[in-house]
C-alpha cells in the first residue's frame, strides 16, 4: 500500500529524513516510532503531499507521489499532531465542509458524515459547536474528518497525544474498527505499549533513518533473544533457585520472596521444558508467566545504537 | 457532480460569518454612521443655502454635495474596513492550524485563496449594497443620475478587491495576523497619502521645466492610488464644477489640462485607475496562490494533472 524508497528530506545542511525505506502492507496498522525530531512528522507530511522530498520515491497504492499528488490526496487521510478545528463551525458543518472540499456531492457527504459520527461516537454532538467539545471528542472528530472521503491509507500523527486513558482507549477501539474495515493505517505515537497492542508492524526511526522495522513479536525476539519468565513457588524457593541455576538455558535469576524472575535463552519449547523440570522435581510452582516483549525497552536501546536491519 | 462555481471555503465562511447578531449589528452601525453624517452635512448645506440665498439649482446643489460627501465617507470606510477583513484570512488559518488540512484536500490553492478573498469581500459587498437606499435619497434632489451611483459602486467594488488582495497577499506572507494587518494598513497609508505627495511632486517638477512641456503626464504612482481615481470620477460626475480635469492633483499643481493623445490616454483617469488596480490585485492573488502551495516543487506537476484531468 505504501512504499518508501531512499527518501531524503534536507533543510539546508540539516537532514531531517535520511535515506528512509519503508513498506506498509494493505490492511496493516504500522506503528511509526521515534524520539522527538527523528523525522516522523516530516515523513508523514511528505506522504500527505504537504512537503516535497529532496530525493527518493514515495508510492501510495501504486501511484507515485511526485507524479500525481492529487491522486494521492484522494487515497490518503491525514491527521496531524494538532487539532486543527474551526471553532465557529458545528460538528456536522465541520465534516460537511471537508466533504465539500473533497468534491463530494451534498447528500452523499451528509450521509457519510452521519455514519462517521456514529463510528466515532459523536452522533449526539452533531449540532454542537466544535469549541464546546472536549479534547478527546475533538480528536475523534479530526479522525472522522480524515475519513470523510473514504481514503485507503490513514496517516495519523500522534493521534492520542495529550489524551486521558479513557480517550486513548476510545481511539484505540476506533482504530481496531478501521482495521477491520480494511483501512491501512500509519500511526506515530510515543505511547509504545499501546502501539504494540494494536500494530501489526512497527518501524523505529532515529535521526531520519529507519533503525529497525518488522512485526512487534519479531522485533522483540530478534532484539532481545531471550525470554523472561516470572514464576511463583509455594515453598522450597532455595531448592528451586538451585535447580534453575543448573539449567543451561537459564542466564539469570532474580529472587524476591516467593517470586522468581528467570531470564532464559530459547523458544517456547525450551520454556515448557523448564517448567516440566521444575514440576518433575516436585517444586510447587503455582504460577509461570512469560513476560511480553517490551517495545519501550527496545526503543530506548535502538535509538542510541547503529542501524539494524531485520 | 461538482459544480464549477461552488467554492467550499466561500460557502462555509459566508455561512459562519452571516449567522448570529454580529453581522446585522455591524451593518446597522455602518448605516447609522453614514446616515448620521449625511444628515449633518445635509443640515450644513441647507444652512449655507439659506445664508447665500435660494437659487434655482439649490436642491440639485445640496443633493450633489451630500452625494459627494457620502461617496468620500463610504470610500474611506471601505479602505478602513477591508484590510481588517482580509489581512488575516490565510494567517488565521495558519494560527488555527487548519491550513495544512485544507491543502490536503482536493481544493486547489487558487480556489482556497479566491474563496477566502470573496468571503471577506462578501461582507464589504453587503455594506455597499446596504448603503444603496441611502445614496438613492440623493436622487430626490436631482443633480445625480442613477448610472452615476452604479458607476461609483462599481468603483467601490474594484477598490475593495484591490485593497482586499493586498490584505490576502500579506496574510500569506506573514504567519501572524497582527503583523499582516499592520503591514496592510501601512501599505494602504502609503497608497493613500505618500503616493499623492510623491505623484504631485513629480507632476509639479515635470510641468515646471523651463521648456513648459504640453504633454499629458501623470506619474504611474498615481494610477495605483484609488483615491485619485475616486477624485477623478467624482469630478466627472459633478460636471467638473468642483475639481479640475486632473482631479485633486490638477487642483494642487494648478495644471488644468492638456489634450490627451492616443486611445489609452483619452480614457477617463478613473477607468485606467481601476484597470491598473485590478491588474495589480490579480498579480498579488497569483503570488498568494503560489506561496501557499504546499509542495512548490510538485506545483508544475499538479497544474499539469489538473489540466489533463
Amino acid at each position: 500500500m505504501l512504499i518508501i524508497r531512499d527518501l531524503v528530506k534536507r533543510y539546508g545542511n540539516f537532514t531531517a529524513v535520511d535515506h528512509l525505506n519503508m513498506h506498509v502492507q494493505r490492511g496493516q496498522i504500522f506503528g511509526f516510532i521515534g524520539p522527538n525530531g527523528a523525522g516522523k512528522t516530516t515523513t508523514m507530511k511528505i506522504i500527505a503531499t504537504l512537503l516535497a522530498p529532496t530525493s527518493g520515491q514515495v508510492m501510495v497504492d501504486g501511484v507515485e507521489l511526485q507524479k500525481d499528488p492529487i491522486k494521492i490526496r484522494e487515497k490518503i487521510g491525514y491527521m496531524p499532531d494538532f487539532f486543527g478545528v474551526y471553532d465557529n463551525l458545528k460538528v456536522m458543518e465541520y465534516l460537511d465542509f471537508y466533504g465539500s472540499a473533497y468534491g463530494i456531492e451534498y447528500r452523499q457527504r451528509r450521509r457519510i458524515a452521519e455514519d462517521l459520527l456514529e463510528l466515532v461516537d459523536l452522533r449526539d454532538k452533531k449540532d454542537a459547536y466544535v469549541d464546546t467539545l472536549s479534547r478527546g471528542m475533538k480528536q475523534r472528530l479530526c479522525l472522522a474528518r480524515c475519513l470523510i472521503h473514504n481514503p485507503e491509507l490513514l496517516i495519523l500523527d500522534e493521534p492520542a497525544s495529550g489524551m486521558d486513558p479513557r480517550a486513548r482507549a476510545e481511539i484505540k477501539g476506533i482504530l481496531k474498527e478501521l482495521k477491520r474495515m480494511g483501512k491501512t493505517i500509519l500511526i506515530s505515537s510515543h505511547i509504545l505499549a499501546e502501539l504494540s497492542e494494536i500494530c501489526d508492524c512497527v518501524g523505529i526511526i532515529d535521526r531520519g533513518r529507519m533503525v529497525v522495522q518488522g512485526s512487534v513479536d519479531h522485533i522483540v525476539r530478534r532484539m532481545e533473544g531471550e525470554a523472561v519468565v516470572r514464576l511463583k513457588v509455594l515453598r522450597d524457593v532455595d531448592r528451586a533457585v538451585k535447580l534453575l541455576k543448573e539449567q543451561p538455558m537459564v542466564t539469570g535469576i532474580v529472587q524476591e520472596e516467593q517470586f522468581l524472575e528467570v531470564t532464559c535463552k530459547g523458544n517456547d519449547e525450551e520454556l515448557w521444558k523448564l517448567l516440566r523440570t521444575l514440576v518433575n522435581s516436585e517444586i510447587p510452582v503455582i504460577s509461570f508467566n512469560k513476560a511480553e516483549g517490551n517495545l519501550e525497552h527496545i526503543f530506548m536501546e535502538v535509538t542510541s545504537d547503529e542501524e539494524m536491519v531485520l | 457532480m461538482k459544480k464549477w462555481y461552488y467554492n467550499p471555503v466561500l460557502a462555509s465562511s459566508l455561512k459562519t460569518r452571516m449567522r448570529g447578531w454580529r453581522t446585522a449589528a455591524s451593518v446597522t452601525a455602518y448605516l447609522g454612521v453614514m446616515l448620521f453624517i449625511a444628515y449633518i452635512f445635509f443640515k450644513i448645506y441647507i444652512e449655507a443655502q439659506a445664508i447665500n440665498g435660494i437659487s434655482v439649482n439649490a436642491n440639485q446643489s445640496v443633493g450633489l454635495q451630500v452625494y459627494l460627501t457620502l461617496a468620500i465617507i463610504q470610500f474611506a470606510l471601505i479602505l478602513l474596513i477591508t484590510p481588517a477583513q482580509t489581512a488575516g484570512v490565510v494567517s488565521s488559518e495558519r494560527e488555527m492550524q487548519t491550513l495544512d488540512l485544507l491543502l490536503c484536500t482536493k481544493m486547489s490553492s487558487a480556489a482556497i485563496i479566491m474563496g477566502k478573498l470573496l468571503s471577506s469581500l462578501g461582507f464589504i459587498l453587503l455594506l455597499i449594497i446596504a448603503s444603496i437606499p441611502l445614496f438613492s435619497l440623493v436622487l430626490l434632489f436631482g443633480g445625480i443620475a442613477l448610472e452615476d451611483i452604479a458607476i461609483l459602486f462599481l468603483f467601490y467594488i474594484v477598490t475593495a478587491f484591490g485593497v482586499g488582495s493586498i490584505g490576502v497577499f500579506y496574510s500569506t506572507l506573514f504567519k501572524r495576523t497582527v503583523v499582516s494587518t499592520v503591514v496592510t494598513y501601512v501599505t494602504i497609508f502609503f497608497l493613500g497619502i505618500v503616493s499623492v505627495v510623491l505623484g504631485t511632486y513629480m507632476m509639479a517638477m515635470h510641468y515646471s521645466q523651463p521648456s513648459q512641456p504640453a504633454d499629458y503626464y501623470i506619474p504611474f504612482i498615481l494610477y495605483i492610488n484609488p483615491g485619485v481615481g475616486l477624485a477623478d470620477l467624482l469630478s466627472t460626475q459633478a460636471g467638473g464644477q468642483y475639481v479640475l480635469p486632473y482631479g485633486i492633483i490638477g487642483l494642487l499643481i494648478g495644471q488644468v489640462g492638456n489634450i490627451p493623445q492616443g486611445w489609452f490616454q483619452q480614457l477617463p483617469f478613473w477607468v485606467k485607475n481601476i484597470g491598473v488596480i485590478s491588474i495589480i490585485a490579480t498579480l498579488l492573488l497569483v503570488i498568494s496562490t503560489w506561496s501557499i502551495r504546499p509542495n512548490k516543487r510538485m506545483g508544475a506537476r499538479i497544474w499539469k494533472v489538473r489540466r489533463s484531468g
